[in-house]
């Protein structure tokens, strides 16, 4: 992996964040994530001397043999990618960043077979042979470009079997367009199946119609039925849109998991054009709502069930392992978003936009990557880098940093300190979740 | 064993872990020696070596000041502001003297030179005196070579120079230093302020010194004086003399018991041992300065006072017979734990029974005041060592049962391995001269305890069957230490008895033979309790093993070192006239352990 500079932490960039949960007192260690347990007498001894806890912290949070530094900014490989197959889309929802597949007119076609196979070869051609390979579709609703999909699906999955690659794929898709071959498709690959739903019908058919103005929630759970009953190897997820007017979770989710996903994230909506983005004072009620379902399913956890709130689940996960990093994604790094023309982008997200072009003619351009690399850094990222959640939150989202507000970071910090506590509670009460879902090497569950 | 800092913080996630899964990476972090390091650690055998520069610890001889010597001058080279800051709020610093370091810090840090031009004060042997030190030429005035002059006899004879004076410096008793001050020619600010101590009530270094401090001003062995220097200043103190390298053959007479000069220029390892070092040779026998530059490689490793050039090999433990099977090896291995805990019990019991130092007997009379204290704390650290042990037995026996069965071995041995191949009856008592010669003959290499470790050890070495997948070089590597600590303890004790021995029994134990607390002793209950609480959290971390366990041994932990914990219990128990003792508390988990048959 290339090196390409050093960017070290400003010096005013705190080492730890401390912490209460109702086990104790704990102490994050900020580079790389470690967490303690302090005994009272010592909580309260390092709460009177900050110098003392960032002396502790600094030797607690030195870099570890086998882990990555956090101050370098490197140039890994591709890993993953994304193929923007179609540029239309058969909804119509209001705040949708894509501008229905079409990014505002900058990717007017859809996505060609040559270009995506081009781009396929290219990615299993530089990839590490040894770690997963990613593929996945994206929109506009993919589905629109099915036989691209399937195609693809098949060349990549043969190619990956001839050479030996552990090739998986994922699709983020509307669902309402669903058949009956895409399901097989789904089943019968490793998919990571991402379905777009706000809900409950009502929430579904006023934030979700389609491009006629009819709801959807109906049309999608017809079709999306066979898939949820017999995923096969499919792993489906429902994926939430957060709007400022309807922040009661709890009965949307509760819609989500009636119909039967066994995981389901929520995503608030941070920009959009019909202002219906929470800010100020909605990411405080957004926080109460978001907390309010971790609180459930972490008492069901306690019972013996899995966590179904990815967000939740998905943290817990990270805080376990001491998920570090100075990035947000993989954007640029590991990860890049294919437009329809076959032009290599930092992410989906940013597909017409010029400064997120990262190749030319020639393949991946190192020196557009090496700047964005450099820039988006969260070592670079101001007031990010001395902010404590620095490599849990790295900066969120590159396209939304620009729109970044003090009440967004508030919400972030305030999550994630809700996520700590609970981590800790539910490891000491249920050692076993953490063990047996992400065992630690050399420990037996 | 006491406060606060004892308690220890426990790694929740596997990040947290990761940080000390490594051992290479632990110690690129541990800034300095263990905390239970002492001078007379190092392993140099002229000189009472740390690997450290001995001047590096009068540089703090006087509250908040840090001082070099350089011959007969001493320059102020820092002033802890931060700490006269906090003396003067608290009042332990007189606002005078604040003053005065203020304008010495000021000083410094305006890089304008601070000497001490006069000294007063009680110079141990020398008894109370002042004197005139020497002062560079400055503001005009012509140098002062002051009162000492690099020689010390005869009759109220001075300190050779400033270092050796502020060596002799008496702990605890006023120092007055007059400073002079560049560019203040005509003030001449003082401080008084009693002589800092070096050590702690432990006889480790006190805190004082920072990492790094006591080793800043080493030389390495390839610059070109090492030959000339024979003391303070060499990374690891060196030998002049040392004896020669023995033949492969093994020796054959006399000579090669010789002393030879360890810097030798010729550096064959032959069939005749070296010329002896004689202080009259005619001969350049020793490398030359510009040799030592270029072969200092070839200095040769001393152990046990001999030089070796193979890898070091212990002769001392003779291997013992394996173990027939894994059964066995299991039940030699809980019996092992039980000892060690057995063994803690009477130590403890031991450290306990020896008067406090602040006792009227003792207070006044130094020697005995630094034996007790001495034993104490070594018993302390040897007592702690075993329930370290006991800890590794169970990783241990949890390693080597099928995952599911394991139960913490926390039996306490009714009986454990004395000398000569006796075993004796667990024995609480105070720490009477026999029984600190039990201490010895159970520490014993190749009797005691250790002949026990060097069975299991053979049976790791060379595995019955049931055995052999089981046995991992790490298990190995945990006897191999505890064999080895246990050697640590057998020379410790050793030490412990030629500082006992001067002293009369009655004048440094509470009571020569004290009694167990009788039926229903408040005090006494109280610490049973607590034994028993711990026991519990030990017995419950040890089940969940490693990861998951360590809350609860941690738990433990701090139950005895905690303010109100096992520790000040048991002294409360001592104070009173009895003995420490602790009972098997109630259950299956903890009812004594007969030795294997």
């Amino acid at each position: 992996m290339n090196v390409i500079t050093h960017l070290p932490a400003p010096s005013a960039a705190p080492l730890y964040k401390r912490f209460r949960s109702a086990r104790g007192e704990h102490l994050l260690v900020v580079p790389h994530s470690r967490l303690f347990d302090l005994p009272p007498e010592v909580a309260a001894d390092l709460d009177l001397r900050p110098e003392e806890a960032q002396r502790l912290a600094s030797a607690l949070g030195e870099t570890a043999p086998g882990e990555a530094p956090l101050d370098l900014v490197v140039e890994p490989q591709p890993q993953s990618l994304s193929l923007n197959v179609s540029s239309a889309c058969n909804l119509a929802c209001s705040y949708c960043y894509a501008d229905k597949g079409a990014f505002g007119g900058k990717q007017a076609d859809r996505m060609k077979h040559a270009t995506a196979i081009a781009a396929v070869d290219r990615l299993l051609t530089v990839a590490d042979p040894e770690r997963p390979i990613t593929i996945g579709f994206i929109g506009g609703e993919p589905l629109l470009n099915r036989a691209l999909i399937h195609s693809v699906v098949l060349y990549a999955g043969r190619a990956g079997n001839d050479r030996g690659l552990d090739v998986r794929f994922s699709i983020t898709t509307n669902g309402t367009t669903l058949l009956p071959a895409d399901i097989d498709l789904f089943r019968t690959h490793p998919f990571a199946v991402t379905v777009s739903i706000d809900g409950d019908a009502a929430t579904q058919d006023a934030q979700r119609p389609d491009t006629r103005g009819r709801g959807t929630f109906a049309r999608l759970v017809e079709r999306l039925a066979p898939l949820l009953a017999e995923p096969g190897r499919a792993q489906v997820a429902a994926r939430l849109t957060v709007t400022a007017g309807a922040l009661d979770l709890a009965t949307r989710l509760s819609a989500v998991y009636a119909l039967g996903f066994s995981e389901a994230g929520v995503a608030p909506l941070r920009t959009a054009k019909d202002n219906a983005n929470i800010d100020g004072d909605g990411w405080q009620a957004y926080l109460d709502e978001l907390i309010a379902v971790a609180r459930s399913e972490l008492a069901g956890a306690r019972s013996g069930r899995t966590i179904r709130l990815t967000n939740l689940a998905v943290a817990l996960k990270q805080i376990h392992a001491g998920a570090s990093s100075p990035y947000p994604c993989g954007a640029g790094g590991g990860y890049f978003s294919v437009a329809a023309d076959g032009h290599w982008y930092a992410c989906h997200r940013a597909i017409g936009e010029d400064d997120f072009i990262l190749s030319n003619s020639e393949g991946l351009d190192s020196h557009r990557r090496r700047r964005f690399l450099t820039a988006r850094h969260v070592h670079a990222q101001k007031p990010c880098n001395t902010c404590w959640a620095r490599y849990l939150c790295s900066g969120s989202c590159h396209q939304e940093a620009a729109t970044r507000t003090e009440a967004g970071c508030d919400f972030i910090r305030g999550w994630l300190t809700f996520c700590l506590a609970a981590y800790c509670e539910l490891a000491t009460e249920r050692p076993d979740y953490f063990v047996a879902s992400y065992p630690i090497r050399g420990i037996q569950p | 064993m006491s406060g606060s800092n004892s308690a220890k913080i426990v790694a929740r996630n596997v990040a947290a872990f990761r940080r000390f899964g490594d051992q290479s990476g632990i110690t690129q972090v541990i800034a300095g020696n263990p905390a239970a390091t002492r001078l007379e650690s190092g392993v140099g055998n002229c000189f009472p070596g740390l690997e450290c520069d001995l001047r590096n610890l009068e540089r703090r001889f006087f509250p908040f000041l840090e001082a070099e010597a350089i011959g007969n001058l001493l320059l102020i080279v820092a002033i802890d502001m931060d700490a006269v800051e906090r003396g003067g709020a608290a009042g332990s610093v007189t606002p005078a003297d604040v003053a005065v370091y203020r304008t010495l810090a000021d000083d410094v840090a305006a890089s304008r030179f601070v000497f001490v031009s006069r000294m007063a004060g009680s110079f141990g042997p020398l008894g109370q005196m002042a004197f005139d030190l020497a002062l560079i030429a400055m503001d005009g005035e012509a140098e002062v070579q002051g009162d000492l002059s690099d020689t010390s006899s005869g009759v109220g004879r001075r300190p050779s120079d400033a270092w050796t004076a502020i060596r002799l410096l008496t702990e605890g008793i006023d120092v007055t230093l007059t400073f002079r001050r560049q560019g203040a020619a005509g003030a001449r600010p003082t401080l008084t302020a009693p002589r800092a101590r070096y050590l702690d009530d432990n006889g480790a270094l006190a805190a004082v010194f920072l990492p790094g401090e006591l080793t800043q001003s080493l030389c390495s062995p390839w610059t070109h004086d090492f030959r000339d220097c024979g003391c303070f200043y060499w990374a690891s103190n060196h030998p002049d003399i040392a004896q020669p390298v023995l033949p492969s053959g093994g020796a054959t007479g006399q000579s090669w018991q010789r002393d030879v000069p360890w810097e030798r220029s010729a550096r064959v390892v032959g069939i005749q041992p070296p010329e002896p070092a004689t202080d009259t040779s005619s001969q350049p026998v020793e490398m030359r300065h510009y040799e030592i530059n270029n072969r200092w490689q070839e200095l040769h490793f001393v152990l046990g006072r001999r030089e070796i050039v193979a890898p070091y090999a212990s002769g001392a433990t003779a291997p013992g017979a394996p173990l027939q099977n894994l059964n066995t090896l299991i039940e030699h291995l809980r019996y092992a734990a039980g000892v060690e805990l057995a063994v803690a019990q009477e130590y403890l019991c031991a450290a306990y029974s020896l008067k406090p130092i602040t006792d009227p007997g003792v207070a006044g009379n130094a020697a005995l005041r630094d034996d007790i204290r001495a034993s104490r704390a070594e018993l302390m650290r040897i007592a702690i060592g075993e329930m370290r042990h006991t800890r590794a037995v169970n990783d241990i026996i949890r390693g080597m049962m099928p995952p599911g069965t394991f139960e913490p071995a926390l039996r306490v041995a009714s009986r454990v391995p004395g000398a000569a191949g006796q075993m004796r009856d667990v024995s609480m008592r105070a720490a009477t001269k026999a029984a600190v010669k039990d201490f010895i003959d159970v520490e014993a290499p190749s009797a005691g305890v250790d002949g026990l470790y060097s069975r299991i050890l053979a049976t790791l070495v060379a595995p019955p069957a049931d055995v052999a997948p089981l046995a991992t070089d790490e298990w190995r590597e945990a006897i191999r230490s505890i064999i080895a600590e246990g050697e640590d303890h057998f020379q410790t004790f050793l030490d412990m008895q030629e500082w006992l021995q001067e002293h009369a029994e009655a004048a440094y134990l509470r009571s020569v033979a004290p009694a167990r607390p009788p039926a229903g002793h408040a005090a006494h209950l109280e610490l049973q309790t607590a034994y028993g609480g711990m026991l519990e959290s030990l017995r419950d971390g040890y089940r969940k093993g490693r990861f998951l366990g360590a809350t609860e041994i941690n738990a433990a932990r701090t139950s005895m070192v905690m303010p109100g914990g096992i520790d000040v219990l048991a002294d409360a128990v001592a104070g009173q006239g009895f003995l420490v003792v602790f009972d098997p508390p109630a259950g299956a988990d903890f009812a004594p352990l007969d030795p294997p048959a």
